[in-house]
């Protein structure tokens, strides 16, 4: 050691003291920071009832696989609990977001579903990140989504019914201009990985989908433009629009093109998996009449979906599976039935009409409303009307029957049952 | 060509002597600006705001929500469902003629009327998110009563939920105390009456409650009580779409 750096070394360990001093002192010095914002956890939910009867449709080729080898009379009941319980904590700019939903209809282990659970950043109003299993509801029309690349497919018959969502990573940027032709736009990437199915664990890697979403509101119109890309080279291009026409009729539509789609149809007496490129629209109205009463008019064309010989040819293959009486083919039947035809919109052109009446004979809190779901390729139909009541604030009750319409072969006249009665008492906290 | 400079004069006259009021401005001139005088009154600038809305029936039941809301400018308004837990996390955009509806349940924003009422009761979307009057509405005829201005108001475009309002406002505080609301018929379809002047704070003095019947729904009516009202910057984002699900970030 030079004489130079003896010197430093000595001077040092004689000042460490004064220099630990020092520091001590300085770590007792701190800036008393402003008074936090509370961290906020809030629960809510909801708890459905359900009661149910059900005409059975017998002579169904669905009916019979479903319920092979079982002597049931004409008459099913179901009784079920559906539980819903969403938290939100948040804290800054992090936020934690869950969804579940449990469904309990006997005595046994109970299944907790996560519907949504993920994470965000809400770094500003302008920019949002998410990791997580999320929810996402693209599209403009109330019944049917023909751009709704990443949702999970709606129920008709139910669109308003919370539903699972999926694992996925999401950017967003929104942008406000308070002058110009655009007022407002936003731009949304999200990333899906690939549904883990090697072992329930793992997938395979690189099978990702991604989409991308340019939202615009110009002119009073809300106008969104689509990208997907899928695994396989499957792409999707679509647009949607949404305006008021006048203060009481709002006016919407969705366009989309996809290229090699698969189409599961049966051919030969077995599945066969084509690909089929082309349109599927929707254009929709929602109008407010002079007496209070909101009428919801959509038609929909679904490209991907089967013809009215395709679905016969589906209908006949389930029957000559039934018949067989084979037990190993009927379960491999019913497999396909879930796997490959378990769309809820199976065929090509729907016609959907909802008309709803908040206070009927000025009843407060009540309301009645009638939907059909007319397919326009087999002429089978869905007539629902339901009523609803809230006799006390967070309480609902909804009576509920549904009754079918059409030829065995075609799409509702083939459904496992003809008609259903159903009282939800729904109760929120 | 004395004569026609004598009836150039006599027709310029006459028309002035019609459209000039007191200060010598044109009528709707004048009632323009007490109708803006009163939206600045009822909506000072850029605010956040909780409200309480009852719902009273004829036989005395009531059914209540409470709200937060933010307002900006004269054309943007944010409300998001605090009470009862059963709308919780509902939430309601309005950008001028656009108005849009949130449930967390379906997971995106529809585009609903105006004319609709989403809470039941007397009051409807566009009395709950109210832009200022003088963004919908032009003064057609100002009349003084008393202590009070009297505003005969119309609608400026067919998407405006009332054809024409006519609105009591107090002279010496342009605090608005009653409004009608017509259709294009000519039929009274509700009436709100302003009521509790009180001081907010920051300058903001306004009546706190606005009571609502209506002769289509005799017996009914429903109340709205301000509360909180504050003074808050916001950005023009949080008045979109996408950002209604985060609303409550706010509170």
């Amino acid at each position: 050691m030079s004489l130079f750096k003896r010197l430093i070394y000595y001077s040092l360990l004689i000042a460490s003291p004064i220099l630990w001093k020092t520091a001590e002192a300085q770590d007792y010095e701190f800036e008393i920071p402003a008074e936090e914002e509370a961290a906020k956890l809030e629960f809510n939910g909801n708890l459905d009832t359900k009661l149910g009867i059900l005409q059975s449709n017998t002579t169904s080729p669905v009916y019979g696989l479903k319920f092979f080898g079982q002597d049931n009379p004409d008459y099913l009941s179901q009784n079920r609990l559906d539980f819903y319980l969403n938290g939100d904590y948040r804290y800054k700019q992090v936020g934690f977001t869950m969804r579940t939903f449990s469904q309990y209809t006997k005595e046994g282990p109970l299944e907790l579903s996560f519907y949504e659970l993920y994470g965000s950043l809400n770094l500003s109003p302008r920019l949002t990140f998410s990791v997580g299993k999320r929810r996402y509801n693209w599209g403009t029309g109330y019944a049917f989504n023909p751009v709704g690349y990443v949702n999970t497919e709606k129920d008709p018959e139910n669109p308003d019914l919370a539903l699972a969502g999926k694992s996925s990573v999401y950017l967003k940027y929104n942008r406000s201009f308070s002058s110009g032709f655009i007022q407002n736009l936003s731009l949304s990437t999200i990333v899906l990985p690939e549904v883990a199915d090697i072992l329930d664990k793992y997938s395979k890697f690189g099978d990702l989908s991604a989409t991308v979403k340019l939202y615009v509101l110009t002119n009073n119109i809300d106008l969104d433009f689509m990208f997907f890309y899928g695994p396989d080279k499957t792409r999707r291009y679509g647009i949607d629009f949404s305006t008021n026409l006048l203060e009481n009729i709002e006016l919407h539509g969705e366009a989309s093109y996809s290229n090699r789609e698969e189409l599961s149809v049966i051919q030969n007496g077995a599945v066969q998996i084509n690909e089929v490129s082309g349109f599927s629209h929707l254009l929709g109205l929602r109008y407010l009449t002079a007496w209070n009463m909101t009428v919801i008019a959509e038609y929909y064309h679904n490209n991907n979906g089967l013809s009215r010989q395709e679905y016969q040819d589906y209908q006949a293959y389930l029957v000559n599976n039934l018949i067989t009486g084979d037990a190993d083919l009927i379960n491999e039947t019913r497999s396909v039935m879930t796997d490959s035809f378990r769309s809820k919109n199976l065929m090509r052109d729907y016609l959907y009409v909802k008309a709803s009446l908040p206070e009927p004979f000025k009843w407060l809190y009540s309301s009645v409303s009638v939907f059909i779901i007319y397919n326009l390729n087999d002429n089978s139909f869905i007539l629902s009307p339901q009523i609803g009541y809230e006799p006390f604030t967070n309480s609902e009750i909804l009576l509920w029957p549904s009754f079918l319409f059409g030829k065995d072969d075609s799409e509702y006249g083939s459904k496992h049952f003809r008609k259903k009665f159903e009282i939800w008492f729904r109760f929120y906290f | 060509m004395h004569i026609i400079k004598l009836s150039f004069f006599v027709i310029l006259f006459s028309h002035s002597s019609f459209v000039l009021g007191q200060n010598s401005l044109p009528v709707s001139a004048r009632g323009d600006e007490i109708l803006k005088k009163v939206d600045e009154v009822l909506s000072p600038g850029s605010v956040e705001f909780y409200r309480k809305l009852i719902n009273v029936e004829p036989d005395g039941d009531k059914k209540e929500f409470v709200f937060y809301s933010v307002k900006k400018d004269r054309d943007k308004v944010a409300m998001l469902y605090l009470l009862p837990a059963s709308d919780k996390g509902r939430a309601t955009l309005r950008l001028g003629d656009n108005m849009w509806l949130y449930i967390p349940r379906v997971g995106k924003p529809i585009r609903i009327t105006s004319m609709q009422s989403i809470v039941g009761g007397v009051f409807n979307n566009s009395d709950i998110m109210r832009l200022d009057y003088s963004v919908e509405y032009d003064v057609v005829k100002l009349d003084e009563s008393g202590d009070s201005y009297v505003l005969d108001l119309k609608a400026k475009t067919r998407t405006v939920s009332y054809d024409s309002l006519k609105m009591w406002v107090i002279k010496k505080n342009n605090i608005v105390q009653k409004v009608e609301c017509y259709a294009p018929s000519g039929k009274l379809i509700k009436t709100l009456e302003f009521t509790q002047v009180k001081d907010f704070g920051g300058g903001i003095v306004r009546p706190a409650v606005i009571e609502t019947t209506s002769p289509l729904y005799r017996g009914y009516k429903s109340v709205m009580i301000y509360s909180d009202i504050k003074r808050k910057s916001l950005l023009d984002e949080v008045f979109t779409l996408d950002y209604l699900s985060r609303l409550g970030e706010l509170r």
